[in-house]
């Protein structure tokens, strides 16, 4: 009589019901009530092999793994994103001592638009609730190899950053044409720093791409990428506003597609990211992928509306999916570079100007790194923000190689001459994290 | 007087109560035939008092826990609707179980009409059956019930008695509507029958006050009004110990109750006198149901459980009860046997218990008492370790709000009470593994039959009110009111005080003051776009078990 799960599978629920960025926001405390009535209503907590686990904060000192904030943790989050970020933990736990075979962190805030260097609030999110979790991972379990497959339909533009310069963290953004959709980023050439180059792979997607579109890259990249890679743990950024009920995306996915998905990629770690369609579509898509990750039947997952509101994916999409499928296969599974195109040793450097939506903050990046074949190399920050932040952020990798370590060294003293406002160094390997 | 009577699986307890005081207390063997073991437990107490003194009866009884253990569930149909989510085929209950078409989503919209052919073909398979009992459920009817009401309306003709999902209770959780809204259609006619035989045994015995029946959440309800949710009077007997500890001690600060009987021993926890409620429903045999009960835990060791020697010479107690203990003419030592070797028991051949306990012994080169003293200190510790887990898994509860997580209120048991027949051989060994107070209370022995005597009346409710579909609902009394926009939290607090004390009466509550405790609100503010379409408002409100007030006002004196 009680239905029993094929896979063990954890859930993390936080919904957050007194939090939310504003009164209106879309992220606000209504945003899961009706997934968790749906959830309640089906049933699922009764599910053998279905477990639910509670929340815990995480610390600022896991975040310091991840991130580095300016001017410090206190500052940009609220004890909501340590909650947010902690229930990412504790389903990492389960899955990491066994208890279950997957889990799924139904979180809020979301965390993907949020990058390493951290001034505020960007896309909804402040602290990168995977990346925190990620780096947890590695230190608690000795685990290297991560994939990060991103389906929301904005560009996972924060992890990409936080990951871009690591080649043990291979990171896969399927979206929503950034030219057609905040953040505006996320192209196939945006394809990693210099000593992780083709470890970050953007596969941008036209507006009204339908089921058959997203289980078509899934299948044709995505899984062929996992190979390749080998990764010893595969975590999915579920944003679910691919939605076609989505008020803000323009994408054609269903709850059934969300599930089918899941059921290709079988994630050991699920994260919620986005999704806004609070009342008709998160509830279904929810509980299908919560099926779908315990091995349940989801044909009978369908949103009310499916059969008037759902639109077949057009035969003029499906040949712009499988026109950017090709041009994606041939640079990163066909036509793969090895070597670096730097030369040992060589410091390479870039700028860029990111722009906080939410708290409306300008900030300016220059960044150098390594380039080096031993480690992922030492990596230097340089951010200056509108609120009058000017700082320097010195990363020395885990398994940093010693020239990094001592390169990293250098430009942490020579920063101490005054001219920023702030010094912070994060040593991985001896698990430092200073701030001046 | 109170008359209290406890209905377990090997004894029935019954109680007299007067003035705050037990002054009877009796034990009558439980025999196969329910009503014979209550007439003749009856029996040996009208020996002693005039009936006319009576003037309350409560019973907890076995009813339809047996019903459902031993599989005496009459036959019933099911007609359900669904919609997106699990197959609800899985569901299936019954010998006749249907799903129709029709749909309503999580706010109670409706998706897809309930569809008339549908019902009635349902129905008409049913009756083919020979069947007179159905069920009706649709998913979210907690919601919405209209669609329960429509296939009412369109079947009631046709059947003997008609179960609805909505009353069940107004928590979320279709599978178990499904299954508790069958087990009430499935036992309407066993309790209707087993009512009426009992009020036929009482006009006998001249007992004409008012009766009531313990349910598993550690109150009553009165007898006249229970043919409506029958499976909800299943599994009281740990209520009953509970509210008996609670009647027999204070139960001040955090309390771990533990009834240590023959086969299990049955945890619960009291908060400054208020006792745990689960979290989701009660469990019937296979059934997971939506039936409010006590939190409760049983584990497998009692005082007649099997000791053994296990391979790494160390002994075993338990999960295994292989009869009697020894000395009362059992296959097997038990710590009772422990505790008559011991001569802390004056029952059964002491000379078997002590020839056990030096067999048991030899092995280990230990004496009789030494090893007998070992056998109830590793009792004392597998029902300590039990504890420990039962209270971990409490705490590890998950919360969904930031207040929650911040507060995180742990639950530390500050006292036990130990109750149940080996109770004051144990008690300080109890103490030992615990490490926090343990007391035996007075009258432990008959704990299940006070608690039925004096606990007092409990009832629930789930409001909902959306000011966006405009309006608000509270199926366990049957209401859906059409409501403006201006509905606020203060108005519905206010009508589920009203519909609360108005249902307390109706199920046996005395007129007068009502305790009632707000147990969850939350009012959410619905938008749509970037503007304000409507508050969405949730209540559970209750009287909460605790104990009647003639028994209270001896605390008092």
């Amino acid at each position: 009589m009680t239905l029993k799960a094929g896979r063990r599978t954890g859930l993390v629920f936080f919904p957050a019901f007194d939090w939310a960025i504003s009164p209106t926001h879309p992220e606000r405390e209504e945003r899961l009530l009706y997934t968790m009535d749906q959830v309640q209503e089906e049933g699922l907590l009764d599910v053998k092999g279905i477990v639910e686990y509670k929340v815990r904060p995480a610390t600022y000192s896991d975040i310091q793994k991840a991130h580095i904030c300016v001017p410090d943790e206190a500052a940009v989050t609220t004890e909501s994103h340590l909650i947010s970020a902690g229930g990412c933990l504790v389903a990492a736990d389960a899955v990491m001592k066994g208890e279950v075979e997957s889990a799924f962190a139904l979180v809020r805030p979301p965390g993907h638009h949020a990058m390493k260097v951290v001034h505020g609030n960007r896309g909804f999110c402040n602290i990168n609730i995977e990346a925190v979790m990620i780096e947890y991972i590695r230190e608690k379990y000795g685990i290297r190899k991560v994939a990060i497959v991103d389906t929301d339909c904005h560009h996972g533009d924060g992890t990409q950053d936080i990951y871009w310069h690591d080649p043990n963290t291979l990171f896969i953004s399927i979206h929503q044409d950034g030219r057609t959709l905040y953040p505006g980023s996320g192209f196939p050439h945006e394809d990693g720093g210099p000593n992780a180059k083709g470890t970050t792979v953007n596969i941008p997607l036209p507006p009204e791409t339908g089921e058959k579109g997203f289980l078509y890259v899934m299948e044709r990249l995505v899984m062929p990428l996992l190979d390749q890679f080998k990764p010893e743990l595969i975590i999915n950024s579920a944003g679910q506003d691919n939605h076609f009920n989505d008020p803000i995306t323009n994408m054609n996915f269903s709850a059934r597609g969300y599930a089918q998905l899941n059921a290709l990629l079988k994630p050991d770690i699920a994260v919620l990211e986005g999704g806004y369609a609070v009342e008709d579509a998160l509830p279904y898509v929810n509980v299908g992928i919560i099926m779908a990750m315990a091995g349940m039947d989801t044909s009978f997952v369908k949103e009310p509306n499916y059969d008037t509101d759902y639109r077949p994916q057009s035969p003029l999409v499906t040949r712009k999916i499988e026109q950017i499928s090709e041009k994606i296969e041939e640079k990163f599974l066909k036509k793969r570079k090895k070597n670096s195109e730097f030369t040992e040793g060589d410091i390479v450097e870039r700028t860029r100007d990111i722009f906080y939506d939410t708290d409306n903050i300008s900030e300016r990046q220059h960044e150098k790194i390594r380039s080096c074949s031993r480690c992922a190399g030492v990596l230097s920050t340089v951010s200056t923000s509108s609120l009058g932040q000017h700082i320097l952020a010195v990363q020395i990798p885990k398994g940093a190689c010693k020239p990094c370590r001592d390169q990293g060294i250098e430009w942490f003293r020579e920063g101490g001459n005054g001219a920023y406002t702030h010094l912070y160094l994060q040593d991985r390997d001896r698990e430092i994290f200073e701030r001046i | 007087m109170i008359l209290g009577l406890d209905v377990g699986g090997t004894q029935t307890d019954t109680v007299l109560i007067d003035g705050g005081q037990v002054v009877v207390a009796n034990k009558t063997p439980t025999s196969q035939d329910l009503l014979e073991t209550l007439r003749e437990a009856i029996e040996k107490v009208l020996d002693i008092v005039d009936p006319a003194s009576v003037d309350r009866m409560a019973f907890s009884t076995t009813l339809a826990t047996n019903a459902i253990v031993q599989d005496d569930l009459e036959d019933t149909g099911m007609i359900v609707s669904a919609g997106p989510g699990i197959d609800p085929q899985s569901h299936e209950v019954g010998p006749s179980y249907h799903v129709v078409d029709g749909c309503l989503d999580h706010q109670g919209f409706e998706a897809l009409p309930l569809r008339k052919e549908s019902v009635m073909h349902a129905a008409s398979r049913i009756r083919e059956k020979g069947i007179s009992l159905v069920g009706v459920v649709s998913k979210f009817s907690v919601r919405n019930p209209a669609h329960e009401f429509q296939a009412t309306n369109w079947i009631e003709d046709l059947f003997a008695h008609i179960a609805q999902g909505h009353k069940v209770s107004g928590t979320l959780n279709f599978p178990r509507r499904i299954t508790t809204t069958y087990l009430n259609a499935a036992l309407h006619n066993v309790h209707a029958n087993f009512t009426d035989a009992l009020t036929q045994i009482l006009k006998e015995k001249s007992l004409f006050s008012p009766k009531y029946l313990l349910k598993p959440d550690g109150g009553t309800i009165v007898l006249d009004e229970s043919a409506t949710s029958p499976a909800s009077m299943a599994q009281s007997g740990p209520a009953a110990g509970v509210m008996g500890a609670l009647a027999l001690d204070s139960c001040a600060g955090t309390t771990l109750v533990l009834d240590v009987g023959g086969t299990t021993t049955d945890m619960s926890v009291v908060l400054d006198g208020a006792p745990l409620l689960s979290p989701s429903g009660i469990r019937i045999g296979p059934f997971q149901t939506l039936i409010r009960s006590l939190l409760t835990h049983s584990m497998g060791i009692g005082g007649d459980s099997e000791v053994r020697v296990d391979k790494e010479n160390t002994f075993r107690i338990g999960p295994f009860r292989k009869g009697t203990p020894a000395a009362l003419g059992g296959p097997a030592p038990t710590p009772t046997d422990a505790m008559i070797a011991l001569g802390l028991l004056k029952i059964g051949n002491r000379n078997t218990a002590v020839n056990q306990m030096k067999d048991l012994g030899k092995i280990m080169g230990l004496d009789t008492v030494s090893t007998a003293r070992k056998i109830l200190k590793l009792t004392a510790k597998s029902i300590a370790d039990s504890s420990e887990a039962f209270v971990h898994e409490i705490n590890a509860q998950p919360v969904y709000t930031i207040h929650e997580v911040l507060q995180d209120q742990k639950i530390e048991p500050t006292s036990a009470i130990i109750m149940g027949g080996p109770a004051p051989h144990l008690v300080d060994y109890l103490e030992a593994a615990l490490g926090i107070p343990c007391r035996v209370p007075d009258h432990f022995e008959v704990a299940n039959a006070v608690g039925a005597a004096v606990a007092r009346v409990t009832c629930a409710l789930t409001l909902q009110a959306d000011t966006s579909r405009g309006f608000v609902v509270i199926p366990e009394a049957n209401i859906q009111n059409r409501i403006g926009s201006g509905f606020k939290l203060e108005d519905a607090i206010l009508l589920g005080k009203e519909t609360l004390e108005k249902r307390a009466v109706t199920v046996g509550a005395l007129r007068g003051k009502f305790d009632i405790t707000v147990t969850e609100k939350q009012i959410f503010n619905m938008i749509r776009g970037y503007s304000m379409a409507g508050r969405n408002i949730r209540l559970k409100m209750s009287l909460t078990p605790g104990l009647i007030q003639e028994w209270r006002t001896r605390d008092d004196a």
